[in-house]
């Protein structure tokens, strides 16, 4: 997957019900412009600075996801294959119970509505 | 994710080897709306359960492969850890005891002759109330014990 393409899927899970409109106001992207970027349109270097930016802004309200990506470099070097097996089935088992949680699950990309 | 998460496993025990209706392994299972018909749809896209008319039943003919990956032991104990976890942190009525305790090789005998007694009261009782008590009402209940030194070397292996 391309890194444009990585960058809106974190996007959108970041920010699942997020309209059009919305993505636009916080980007800062014309709104038919974010409909072409989020239909598989090239994107511009500056257009994915501001995904990555509202990204790393959402990130930055959860002060413990700096510590979570700190103990997985440390976790990455430090553990073994069975070990970290069993860290990622446990955050597996943790985000797909979540998602059972909400309203209903959206696909990624698929539905992108103009608000 | 490997193995079934254990809102899946409460869906699939509610059904069991019955149809039941939406509505049936909602109030079997005590899960919310929302949730029940999205595990419901997750469990039919895995190919666990079938939908026929407004009924919902397990697959017969799920794969060898597949029937590892639900109930392989990895996955099995997956599962107990995170009702355990929900047990730990239950706010209301929760009832939990952890210790170390010293006990001399008599004593250890006659827990464990104890523990046998519970289990077989825990099976009775299970069997007197199972057809009148539904899922959601059911009682989680787990025990276990080990030697602190070899749990601790195992903590420090991470095996």
């Amino acid at each position: 997957m391309s890194l444009q393409n990585k960058t809106v899927q974190r996007y959108r899970l970041f920010f699942p019900k997020e309209t059009l409109r919305e993505s636009s106001g916080r980007t800062g992207i014309q709104i038919t412009r974010i409909f072409r970027l989020f239909n598989g349109k090239p994107m511009k270097v500056e257009e994915l600075e501001a995904f990555e930016k509202a990204i790393n802004e959402k990130m930055a309200e959860n002060p413990n996801f700096s510590r979570l990506n700190y103990v997985m470099e440390e976790a990455a070097a430090l553990l073994t294959n069975e070990e970290l097996g069993k860290i990622a089935d446990y955050m597996e088992r943790r985000v797909t119970n979540k998602k059972f949680a909400r309203t209903y699950i959206r696909p990624l990309f698929q539905d992108a509505s103009i608000a | 994710m490997r193995g079934l998460s254990s809102l899946e496993r409460v869906i699939l025990e509610s059904i069991g080897m019955e149809s039941l209706t939406y509505d049936e392994v909602q109030a079997q299972s005590g899960l919310q709306e929302n949730v029940c018909f999205n595990i419901l749809q997750a469990l039919i896209i895995r190919g666990i359960l079938k939908c026929s008319g407004n009924k919902y039943k397990i697959n017969e003919n799920i794969s060898p492969l597949m029937m590892e990956e639900i109930n392989g032991l990895e996955a099995r104990k997956a599962e107990s850890l995170e009702i355990m976890e929900a047990v730990l942190e239950q706010n209301t009525d929760k009832i939990f005891r952890f210790q170390k305790v010293a006990m001399d090789s008599r004593d250890e005998k006659i827990f464990k002759a104890m523990l046998s007694n519970l289990e077989s009261f825990l099976k009775d009782a299970h069997k007197k109330a199972q057809s009148s008590v539904p899922l959601k009402n059911r009682q989680v209940v787990f025990w276990g014990m080990g030697e602190v030194q070899s749990l601790m070397n195992q903590v420090m292996t991470g095996r």
